[in-house]
């Protein structure tokens, strides 16, 4: 017994001696791939470049100065005469001494060194070309603790003259807030922007996940089931309705959207008057003319399936066994045939790996290509339906569950950059693209966690509702969503918060938003603008997180 | 009347909670069902409305054979068999009125009571059936702001808007104490009495059986293993029903 236990330990040990093995070697070979470099960081230019950065960052520039300024001014002659020299200057304590006072190239170094300036001023050299309004700035120094000067600079270019021309050391006396920085006001604006984009992806993200969020709740569609005569009447019939439905609807929009047509400029101009109201009922409108095609079709759909499922039904009930067998193996073969074509069809034109290329150009000649092998694909699928009994029901919920949960995680997946990327190719640089973007992400995103929610949710009143007589709608509208709000509206916020943070990153892919002037600030290293823009990203993500913790707090 | 043959329900882990049950309840009885804890209360009750389905059997009820109908036929059975839980099973962040109302649903509209909107006849009735009760004093309260003895009111209410020819009440005062257990069997009693409607109560006090059925129904293991009057569960019974190591109270 104790041997046994003995022998029992040591191979413990050798595991956890093993595990310990490979975790070493695993992050040794983890350093090695992801280039950890400790010499290239004490490199002294680059702690150079860091300081600088940091400094720069750490001096945001938000507010507009105006500046006091003191002028002295020293003369220099282009080009050089014959003999060089230099020019000495004194006003009112200060000296200075330039070498030489003329220039023939630009590439000629000038010096001047002075003294009695105030401590550790700013100073700019400048120069006013004679016959210009507008001053040049040749270099920006400041002056040394004791107010001693020292500078060496080149001519920009050379503007012969026979007078001398003034060289001005301004030096900054004082310095006022006059209020905030051109970088402040377009800060405010672009994060006003993303904020609105934010609320409007969050708004019409949640719209669109909460009836999904019900399909993608495995609680609520275990239990839907139907005839297999059922699933594939509606499957028939989806083509037909639903494409239908669209193709009327888009006959219906094309007159009222078409570009030579009045209705829409008529519209526009007499709702112009509302201001920016009336450019949101404009593109409210616009939007539902857009849509109409999409809506219909998805009403076509809606119809189809539920003749189907209720043909389906009542044929299962009432018919008898022979025939539901019948009416089953006819609508499954010509269902999976539809269904093959469809998904084939669909495929062929997204061009998936290429396939355009082996197949016939034009709808019908694919049609014609698909059809035999849907109908051989049919036919084993209504074999296979002979197995089961002719009334059985077939857990069509659990599909429809797993397809929806497969999406929304795949579409998750996706990086809303990629998003914004996508859709910036389709409807151009600016926010319209970063909101398309974002609510894409945030319905998939909140789709999973309020389907999550639905699932961890008291079955207790959805089986008393049931025992009502209740169906399915109205058991979620009276068992379900009232269980569900609170989270809802906490995670509407928590969404908000995210696509906040998230629209700032879009802009980098000029999905529009404060990202978008952040990045360009960046690119063009002014990284005083830029420390404004992240400032104000902070601001706004503390303060949407205060007031969602808050909201959340009351209403659970 | 209510007739169950051979039902049989097989969970999908194996476990056989109903096994060959047979039995018949005519018309405005007062049916107490007992047994231990799993012995196939509960999934009897919810074969019934088929809120569990059943593995095999047949249950027919007044020339309906509930264990075939499906989707429409289903929805029609099921609203006029009232159901009461255990733990209530109310909405607790609706109110009271509404919690009562949603006994309507299988009536209504569909697209309407989505929308919210109930016929002024349900609403008239709600706070009857409320009234009846005796709480209708409580119809804007949140449903989470009762205690547990008026939330198994408002339960009774519930399944009252439903006109219902028949009460399933799976264990409808095991969560509450004795004094307010007798006022909700009372209700039950009631219901039974005056508007003629069918009881099948699953009941774990025995002295609650003697009391309020008319007759007790006994499941052991699944299995049926009394069938006659609360009068007739003598000491023998009693050991056959709830084993050799329970004791009788009450």
């Amino acid at each position: 017994m104790k041997d046994e236990k003995k022998n029992g330990r040591f191979p413990q040990y050798y595991k956890t001696g093993v595990i310990i093995l490979a975790l070493f070697l695993l992050y040794a070979y983890g350093l090695q791939v992801t280039k950890v470099n400790l010499e290239e960081p004490l490199e002294p230019q680059r702690q150079e470049n860091l300081v600088s950065l940091i400094r720069s960052f750490a001096r945001p520039d938000i507010f507009a100065y105006e500046t006091e300024t003191r002028r002295t001014a020293v003369s220099l002659r282009m080009p050089c005469p014959e003999t060089i020299r230099g020019s000495q200057v004194s006003i009112e304590g200060r000296q200075l001494l330039m070498v030489p006072n003329c220039a023939t190239t630009t590439q000629d170094p000038i010096t001047i060194t002075g003294s009695g300036f105030l401590p550790n001023a700013e100073i700019l050299v400048a120069w006013t070309p004679l016959g210009s309004t507008s001053t040049r700035r040749l270099a920006d120094f400041k002056a040394s603790d004791t107010g001693d000067v020292s500078i060496t600079f080149t001519m920009p270019d050379i503007r012969p003259s026979e007078e001398p021309q003034a060289i001005e050391l301004v030096e900054v006396v004082d310095r006022n807030i006059v209020g905030l920085s051109d970088t402040t006001y377009e800060a405010l604006d672009k994060i006003v922007e993303t904020v609105l984009m934010a609320l409007m992806a969050s708004t019409i993200g949640t719209l669109l996940s909460i009836p999904l969020s019900f399909i993608a709740a495995r609680n609520l569609m275990q239990n839907v089931k139907a005839p297999m005569t059922g699933i594939m009447s509606g499957i028939i019939l989806l083509p037909v309705l639903g494409g239908g439905a669209f193709w009327i609807g888009q006959q219906l929009v094309r007159p009222i959207l078409s570009l030579d047509g009045t209705f829409l400029p008529a519209l526009q101009t007499s709702l112009e008057a509302l201001g920016f109201v009336g450019n949101f009922i404009f593109v409210l409108i616009e939007l539902a003319f857009l849509l109409l095609p999409l809506t219909l079709g998805g009403l076509g759909a809606f119809v189809a399936t539920s003749i189907g499922s209720r043909f389906g039904q009542q044929v299962t009930m009432r018919a008898p066994a022979t025939t539901v067998r019948i009416l089953t193996f006819v609508t499954t073969l010509v269902g999976t045939a539809v269904l093959f074509i469809l998904l084939a069809l669909a495929l062929v034109w997204v061009n998936v790996l290429g396939i355009r290329e082996f197949v016939p150009e034009g709808g019908w000649a694919q049609l014609g290509l698909f059809l035999w092998p849907g109908l051989v694909l049919g036919l084993i699928a209504a074999l296979l339906t002979l197995r089961a009994p002719a009334k059985h029901h077939y857990p069509i919920g659990l599909v429809i569950y797993n397809a929806t949960r497969t999406i929304f995680n795949a579409v998750r997946s996706i990086e809303p950059l990629m998003m914004g990327f996508v859709f910036v190719v389709w409807v151009g640089l600016g926010p319209f693209a970063g909101i398309m973007a974002l609510t894409l992400h945030s319905m998939a995103d909140l789709g999973k966690l309020f389907s999550e929610e639905v699932e961890n949710i008291d079955e207790g009143p959805v089986e008393a509702i049931t025992a009502t007589g209740a169906n399915q709608l109205q058991r979620i509208v009276y068992a379900v969503v009232p269980q569900v709000t609170p989270s809802y509206i906490a995670y509407i916020f928590y969404r908000w918060d995210i696509n906040v943070r998230m629209s700032t990153i879009i802009g980098f892919v000029g999905g529009g938003g404060i990202g978008f002037v952040l990045q360009r600030n960046i690119n063009q290293i002014l990284y005083t603008r830029a420390s404004v823009m992240v400032i104000a990203i902070a601001i706004v993500v503390i303060v949407l997180d205060n007031i969602s913790a808050r909201v959340r707090s009351r209403i659970i | 009347m209510l007739k169950i043959q051979n039902l049989t329900k097989v969970y999908e882990d194996g476990t056989v909670a109903l096994k060959d049950v047979s039995f018949e309840v005519p018309d405005g009885e007062f049916v107490a069902v007992i047994g231990l804890s799993g012995s196939g209360k509960s999934t009897l009750l919810r074969c019934i409305n088929r809120l569990i389905e059943p593995t095999s059997g047949q249950i027919w009820w007044n020339g309906i054979e509930l264990s075939e109908v499906s989707g429409e036929e289903l929805r029609r059975a099921r609203r006029q068999i009232g159901m009461i839980f255990q733990h209530f099973n109310l909405v607790n962040r609706s109110s009271v009125l509404t919690n009562v109302l949603s006994g309507r649903l299988g009536y209504t509209n569909p697209l309407a009571s989505i929308l919210g909107r109930f016929p002024e006849a349900d609403i008239k009735r709600a706070h009857a059936s409320l009234a009846r009760v005796g709480i209708d004093d409580k119809a804007d309260n949140r449903a989470d702001e009762l205690s547990g003895g008026q939330r198994q009111r408002v339960g009774i209410a519930r399944a009252l808007m439903q006109e219902p020819k028949m009460i399933l009440a799976d264990e409808p005062v095991a969560s509450l104490d004795p004094a307010l257990a007798h006022s909700i069997m009372r209700h039950l009693q009631q219901i039974n009495k005056e508007d003629k409607i069918t009881v099948l109560c699953s009941l774990h006090f025995l002295d609650l059986v003697q009391q309020y059925s008319t007759r007790a129904i006994a499941l052991n293991q699944g299995k049926l293993v009394f069938d006659g009057t609360p009068k007739e569960i003598n000491d023998e019974k009693f050991i056959e029903i709830y084993g050799r190591e329970a004791e009788r109270i009450g």
